[in-house]
């Protein structure tokens, strides 16, 4: 336990001495502000049937490509660049132990940006209580909901981020590789939204779904979790994927001190 | 009857095997350290002395061999091995961002300090390695390569290890940053066993109690100079500084050792005295009857005698030499062998 705290105090230090992740969340946290009052001022003229919070979730999780490359591409191309790994896996501390504590960090950063951004529809609340409650910001279950949606899908982000990070010496190409695979990611998302399936192969596509992690229907579950209604499968299908992707990175580092 | 307990060495190496796809990095060595020994690794480039130095410290395994670090087994329990040692990697690398102090307390929680000890540990360390308290406030990224190496070295202390496997310590350092590293050897001389890997065979020459000869994923050759010096050197040289007829000289020391002979024969300064090199293979037992003789003859003048003992460069080359020519009889044979099998053509 002693060398995962250690590992994750230092990757936070590392994060917050960084000025690209302070110039990455600035800009993030703008737009999405930015975003998100666009959307409250034109949400009467809309058709979204969703609770107004949603869309703040929508607006993360379509934002982290651009965002979470910037906390992750550091943690082992930096590493593998200045060759201090070795120096790292030197000390008595098992690789994935290395892993899970990096990732930590950089998992309870996106942490703190989501709830800076979540202190939007708060102050909302606070300076103008009528149209926050008639914007359903007094409702707990949609916080709840909407974060916890977050917290799982930003778990599984930041795991593909780490692994991007472990496969290379330069943090751009690092970087560059996460926001792809995220964009894929949250592409198959939005295109399978909305798509019916069919009854034939209904059963094989949920084990795939509670298996591979809801790569399709992430958004159809965001309409559940919205408004409350806590999906047990996604909790699962996500660790599946943050452990899949964390224990992929352990192999790599494993392989690069062979 | 007694019983004599010999103390567990401080590594035992048996039959480590390692290759890298094709390549054989080691190829079945085999040595042992002892408690308190300063053991010094040489070996041309290539010739597999990182590699084993890496097993020993637990980052990679071993295909095949037994290895035990301070009793530990690395085949079983490779994580474990590093508590007990200091590592300094090839090219010291270091992360350069940190200051050097926050650097030590980072490895120093990592390797398990906390409180009074880790801040004990860390100010002795700074002592040790000469890293005073303006430089350890600096970044890494802003020191010299020789501070950097003494901030590697700092770290490799800071759990007291048992044992310090240190990878070219000296590399790029100037002779008083080397010489700091070696006062820090010789001032935990006996407590810590070192092992360590260097091309500065003057350095190893100087600081290590034994060497250890790697070529080809071999070891070549084992023990202290002087025992280096006897199985790699077979004839003893000696010099004779005298005025006088080289003739006259030669036919004195042949009528005491006939196997005697004359290699160089240069003028020193202007002085008229002239420098004879002779060779001999009876060993420096004939050396003391030959001064003797020679002190006899007034008209030589003898002003200087010395055996001049072959230093570490000269075994180095030789040990590898006869590796190299080994290897190469070896490769010849296996040519010969494949042409030979080769069908003709019609």
């Amino acid at each position: 336990m002693r060398p995962y705290l250690v590992i994750l105090k230092a990757e936070i230090f590392a994060l917050f001495i960084s000025p690209s992740t302070y110039v990455a969340t600035f800009y993030f946290l703008s737009l999405l502000g930015f975003g998100f009052r666009f959307f409250l001022e034109s949400f009467s003229f809309t058709d979204w049937i969703l609770p107004p919070l949603s869309s703040l979730v929508i607006g993360l999780l379509f934002g982290s490509p651009a965002l979470i490359p910037f906390i992750t591409m550091r943690s082992f191309a930096e590493e593998r660049r200045l060759g201090t790994l070795e120096t790292l896996m030197s000390a008595p501390i098992e690789s994935f132990v290395l892993v899970l504590g990096k990732w930590s960090a950089c998992y309870l950063f996106f942490l703190i940006i989501t709830c800076l951004s979540f202190c939007y529809p708060l102050l909302v609340l606070i300076i103008f209580p009528e149209q926050g409650i008639n914007l359903g910001f007094d409702k707990i279950e949609y916080w709840t909901g909407g974060g916890l949606f977050i917290l799982l899908y930003g778990g599984s982000f930041t795991s593909i981020g780490i692994f991007a990070s472990s496969v290379t010496k330069n943090q751009m190409v690092a970087g560059m590789l996460t926001f792809t695979l995220l964009t894929i990611y949250i592409s198959l998302m939005a295109f399978s939204f909305g798509e019916t399936t069919h009854e034939s192969y209904n059963h094989i596509y949920n084990i795939i779904e509670i298996g591979l992690g809801n790569l399709g229907n992430g958004l159809k579950k965001l309409e559940q979790f919205s408004v409350g209604l806590i999906d047990i499968a996604t909790f699962f299908n996500q660790s599946v994927l943050i452990i899949f992707f964390l224990v992929l990175t352990t192999i790599q580092v494993n392989r690069l001190n062979r | 009857m007694k019983v004599e307990n010999k103390p567990m060495p401080i590594i035992e190496v048996i039959n480590l095997k390692k290759a890298y796809g094709n390549i054989n990095a080691l190829k079945g060595i085999s040595f042992s350290i002892g408690k308190g020994e300063i053991v010094g690794f040489l070996g041309p480039n290539g010739a597999g002395k990182s590699t084993t130095l890496r097993i020993l410290s637990g980052i990679i395994p071993a295909d095949s061999g037994e290895a035990k670090v301070c009793g530990v087994d690395l085949a079983e329990e490779e994580g474990q091995v590093r508590n007990h040692i200091g590592y300094l990697a090839e090219n010291n690398p270091l992360p350069e961002d940190l200051r050097v102090i926050e650097y030590l307390k980072f490895r120093a929680n990592l390797k398990g300090l906390q409180g009074s000890r880790l801040r004990e540990r860390i100010k002795i360390v700074l002592d040790v390695c000469d890293l005073e308290r303006k430089v350890s406030e600096r970044k890494i990224g802003n020191l010299s390569k020789g501070y950097r190496q003494r901030v590697g070295i700092a770290d490799s202390l800071l759990a007291e290890p048992r044992l310090i496997i240190l990878d070219e310590p000296t590399i790029g350092l100037d002779p008083r940053q080397s010489a700091i590293t070696r006062k820090m050897m010789e001032r935990l001389r006996g407590e810590v066993s070192f092992l360590l890997s260097s091309h500065i065979l003057s350095e190893v020459e100087a600081c290590c109690d034994r060497m250890l000869i790697l070529s080809h994923g071999q070891i070549v050759a084992e023990g202290t100079l002087y025992e280096l010096q006897k199985k790699f050197i077979k004839n003893t040289i000696f010099q004779v500084v005298a005025v006088g007829k080289k003739i006259e000289l030669q036919k004195k020391i042949r009528s005491i050792d006939s196997s005697c002979e004359l290699i160089e024969d240069d003028p020193v300064e202007i002085s008229g005295k002239r420098r004879f090199t002779f060779s001999t293979s009876k060993g420096e037992s004939i050396a003391e009857e030959i001064i003797r003789s020679l002190l006899e003859l007034n008209e030589l003048h003898v002003s200087e005698f010395q055996i001049t003992r072959p230093d570490l460069e000269t075994i180095f080359l030789r040990a590898t030499k006869e590796n190299w020519e080994e290897k190469d009889i070896t490769a010849r044979k296996k040519a010969k062998k494949t042409k030979n099998h080769t069908p003709t053509g019609l």
